[in-house]
């Protein structure tokens, strides 16, 4: 039963993580902020018993967070 | 990004970081079949610490890979794999079938996991540089236009 708690509170944060960064005008934070996004996927998928998507999910989180935050010295980091 | 935006502090983190997760990718390419992980996980975690190199410590990095350098070297990765089901295919079996390795080792299982694991190098060496690859194009588009200094 404790594990149906758990697994609802995380599909929750998943719903206000993405409509935080949706309405988040900084686009740095929002970069921040979808990591963890990918985290909250990272604790969903190892409770689902998959943890080989678990893993991958959580290596492509980093590397995504990492080219976001390099392609933000291009442009502006303000949205209007 | 020529100069790199790494501190005191991040080029600490980054010399005391990197080495394990070097490891860790290691492990786990070798480790992929009893457990979970494989050629793809392993060659973006080895790619995480060359991205971390070139962004914190600049351009003139020492531990790093250029970018053509990271084209010939995903080639040659998908070299591997196809190598390994073409040598099988000319000895006799089909494309992958690794009951016809030239190699010859007396358990049949013992041989099949020698392939694979020839394979997920391949794999691993191709998922690597790709990653570098477009992390390598994401800086070079930005630094052509002089918006960053």
């Amino acid at each position: 039963m404790q594990i149906y708690i758990i697994e609802a509170v995380l599909l929750v944060f998943l719903i206000l993580i993405t409509c935080a960064v949706i309405f988040c005008k900084d686009l740095l934070s929002a970069a921040v902020i979808y990591s963890g996004f990918s985290f909250c996927a990272v604790l969903l998928y190892f409770m689902m018993g998959a943890p080989d998507v678990a893993f991958t999910e959580a290596v492509i989180g980093t590397i995504s967070t990492i080219f976001f935050v390099a392609s933000l010295k291009k442009i502006d980091r303000w949205c209007k | 990004m020529r100069q790199g935006f790494g501190g005191i502090v991040l080029s600490t983190a980054f010399r005391l970081l990197v080495p394990f997760s070097i490891v860790y990718g290691v492990y786990i390419l070798c480790f992929g079949e009893y457990s979970p992980g494989g050629g793809f996980q392993a060659g973006a975690l080895l790619a995480v610490g060359v991205l971390l190199s070139r962004m914190i410590l600049g351009e003139d990095a020492k531990f790093n890979v250029s970018g053509k350098n990271s084209v010939v070297l995903a080639g040659v990765g998908t070299f591997i794999y196809t190598f390994v089901g073409w040598v099988t295919l000319f000895g006799g079996g089909k494309f992958l079938e690794y009951d016809f390795m030239p190699i010859v080792m007396e358990p049949k299982h013992e041989m099949h996991a020698m392939a694979i694991f020839i394979i997920e190098i391949g794999v691993t060496m191709c998922v690597m540089m790709t990653i570098i690859n477009l992390m390598d194009s994401i800086i070079k588009r930005g630094d052509d236009d002089g918006s960053i200094e």
